[in-house]
């Protein structure tokens, strides 16, 4: 069995009020991160991953809010309320002040690495001032060591000729180049857990194989945790160690990643990988996930993916699956929201299957154009 | 070193626009009805061979390219003919006249950016709370009234109604009474400002509600930026965010408006010159057009191109120091 998890989330929701109604970006997800593991989080765009992932920092923009739920991070608690009954919130105590995550947290025990290399960056000042401005926030090294420990950062991620290249500004390094300097930026603040957000999403494939590479070195290296957000299976399977797979807010099926791809749990992960190219099988037609999730302002009711689910019966349009055990490997847990397997007792063997593959045939007219990929590779 | 090369290669580039400037204001100048002459003699009893004594004088006899050419090697050689009005040299005219303008203009320019930048941060950081909007009407009103009508209005409450201001002329920092002590001087000091405060906000107000709506506009959008979003996980504090991450690239454009609006300004002081009954520039210029004192109007005309072209250089340089990816022309 595992020590105590490095980060464990518990029903941690995130809302944002808009003028149409209360979004429910991320609506009660639990999972945790073990020190020195990848731990991917997977789905669509607009599933809630990113929310979820900045969430767990505090830095959700307005008029975003965490709700409720729990954030603890090496016994600390980064965030706890609960909803109480007329829809505040209430803060428990023990929390971590707003200013304490900004010093403590943010940075130095848990850092980001965005997607857009392109775009975060800093144009106007240099790269090197950029990379020790944040080392000398996160770390207690004087002006001259944080140069140091920059440029050695920047030869660790494999930029050449580091030391004259410190120096130069954003515009003078290729999109790779960049993504190795967001990398460089996050490991030299020396975090226990990096969050990297759909890192490689922007860059071309050749370059995107270097960089997921890079990273398995250095994790290797310095043992860092990572939280591995990502709507491509491809990466999950050369990267992740465990997986969280989101849909509409809600995490429909946790496992470690040989577990998920072999002993798939939940048929909203079969559809993602049967809509991607897989190396171990043979494929002859790609099977794209018909329809295109809904928004999460107004989730359907029961099971969220029933409408579009090739397996949905009538008892999943009317009770909602809570994630359930459905088998344990190496002392992790196989979690699926589904009612398929057979730990759930709502009847769903006995219940009427829904007539979505007609529906799908009548919809798919108007739907051609909408037909969601779940992997990327699939685009 | 590069900033030099690139320095000296733009001003190598004014010296055609200057040049194209004066061929066409000497054309123009030429081409209006009228002779200074017979302005000048207007109600006398002139004999024709007086009248041809004085053309000659001023050398308006001559053919136009002629004088053209006279004008422009006096120019570079610092001789700027005789006002033919003032009858005295066209240099002295001008020595006399520039201080209010530019002590005018550079007071309302300071005057609109030190208000005007932390003003639009401030309504960037509280977007649509109540004072986000104030200051956007503010800046509406002040981008939409012209500058005569708010000096008039100034005067008529400030300096009419009230009495705290005076309405008219300028005192020059300068002019302090030579047996003056430091007590002295300080009083002087005061009387200047209590002068120049009117005719300032009335000719800086345009230029701070339009620096202040784009400096607005820009620092919401560098708020938004994905490097701000870095900044803030790296646990960088919301202040150095605002004065540092987000400031710098929001002053790009702010820049360029700086620049820029020393144009508008110029021409708003010859209109406030005319409101406070300051004799500055721009009033010599509108004088020295009624009497077609062609010398005068040819000179405080190129003077002023050239102040705005030095005021484009030192902005385009200025541009190119903040933002390093502009090039100084190198073609990398």
């Amino acid at each position: 069995m595992r020590d105590k998890p490095l980060l464990r989330v518990e029903n941690l929701k995130t809302q944002f009020v808009t003028e149409n109604g209360t979004v429910r970006a991320v609506d009660g997800i639990s999972f945790e991160v073990y020190e020195g593991e990848i731990v991917g989080i997977v789905g669509e765009s607009g599933a809630g991953k990113s929310v979820a992932s900045m969430s767990l920092l505090r830095l959700v923009d307005n008029p975003g809010e965490i709700v409720a739920g729990e954030i603890t991070y090496k016994g600390r608690t980064i965030f706890a309320a609960e909803e109480t009954e007329d829809g505040d919130r209430r803060l428990q105590d023990g929390v971590l002040s707003a200013e304490t995550v900004r010093q403590e947290i943010r940075g130095n025990e848990i850092a980001v690495i965005f997607q857009d290399p392109m775009e975060s960056l800093n144009p106007v000042f240099t790269i090197g001032g950029q990379l020790r401005e944040f080392i000398e926030l996160n770390r207690d090294l004087t002006g001259d060591e944080a140069r140091k420990e920059a440029i050695d950062m920047l030869r660790e991620v494999g930029i050449p000729d580091a030391e004259a290249r410190y120096d130069e500004y954003p515009h003078q390094f290729s999109g790779g180049m960049r993504q190795r300097v967001l990398i460089a930026m996050a490991l030299a603040c020396q975090p226990s857990l990096i969050i990297a957000d759909e890192p490689t999403t922007a860059l071309d494939v050749t370059v995107e194989g270097q960089i997921l590479d890079l990273v398995d070195e250095l994790q290797r290296k310095y043992g860092t945790s990572f939280i591995w957000v990502t709507h491509d299976m491809g990466v999950v399977a050369e990267i992740c160690d465990r997986v969280n797979v989101m849909y509409l807010g809600e995490i429909v099926e946790q496992a470690p990643v040989d577990e998920l791809f072999y002993e798939t749990g939940h048929p909203y992960t079969k559809a993602l990988l049967d809509s991607m190219p897989r190396p171990d099988r043979t494929v002859t037609d790609l099977d794209p996930i018909r329809g295109v999730m809904p928004e999460a302002i107004d989730p359907p009711p029961g099971c969220r993916f029933h409408p579009r689910c090739p397996d949905a019966r009538e008892v999943c349009r009317q009770v909602h699956p809570e994630p359930a055990e459905i088998d344990r490997v190496d002392g992790f847990s196989h979690r699926s929201a589904c009612f398929k397997r057979d730990v759930f007792d709502v009847g769903y063997d006995e219940s009427p299957p829904l007539d979505n593959l007609a529906r799908g045939e009548s919809e798919r007219g108007q739907e051609a154009s909408e037909v969601a990929s779940g992997g990327g590779a699939s685009e | 070193m590069r900033l030099l090369r690139y320095t000296l290669f733009r001003f190598a580039q004014a010296i055609p626009v200057l040049l194209g400037i004066t061929v066409i204001l000497f054309l123009f100048i030429n081409m209006t009805p009228g002779d200074p002459i017979r302005i000048m003699t207007a109600g006398q009893e002139v004999s024709e061979s007086h009248l041809a004594y004085l053309e000659a004088r001023y050398g308006l006899d001559r053919p136009i390219h002629v004088r053209y050419w006279d004008y422009l090697s006096g120019f570079f050689t610092g001789d700027l003919g005789r006002s033919i009005h003032y009858n005295r040299p066209v240099s002295e005219v001008m020595m006399a006249r520039i201080g209010p303008t530019l002590l005018l203009v550079l007071s309302a320019f300071l005057f609109a950016v030190v208000t005007a930048i932390p003003l639009g941060i401030l309504a960037a950081k509280r977007r649509n709370q109540p004072s986000d909007h104030i200051s956007r009407i503010v800046a509406l009103f002040g981008v939409s009234t012209p500058s005569f009508w708010i000096g008039i209005m100034l005067i008529i409450i400030f300096a009419v109604q009230l009495g705290w201001f005076p309405s008219a002329g300028l005192v020059m920092p300068w002019d302090a009474p030579s047996d003056a002590g430091l007590s002295g001087y300080f009083w002087h000091m005061v009387d200047v400002l209590h002068h120049l405060f009117l005719p300032m906000i009335a000719l800086g107000t345009l230029q701070m509600a339009t620096i202040m709506r784009v400096e607005r506009t820009q620092m919401i959008d560098s708020l938004q930026g994905e490097y701000v979003k870095l900044a803030r996980a790296y646990g960088v504090s919301e202040r150095t965010i605002l004065r540092k991450h987000a400031f710098q690239v929001a002053q790009l454009p702010v820049i360029t408006l700086v620049g820029l609006g020393l144009s508008t300004a110029l021409g708003g002081a010859v209109l406030t010159e005319t409101v406070f009954n300051i004799n500055g520039m721009g009033r010599l210029l509108i004088d020295s057009i009624q009497q077609k004192d062609y010398q005068v109007v040819m000179s405080v005309a190129t003077i002023l191109a050239v102040i705005f072209v030095i005021g484009v250089i030192i902005t385009d340089i200025a541009y190119a120091y903040v933002d390093p990816r502009v090039t100084y022309g190198e073609g990398e």
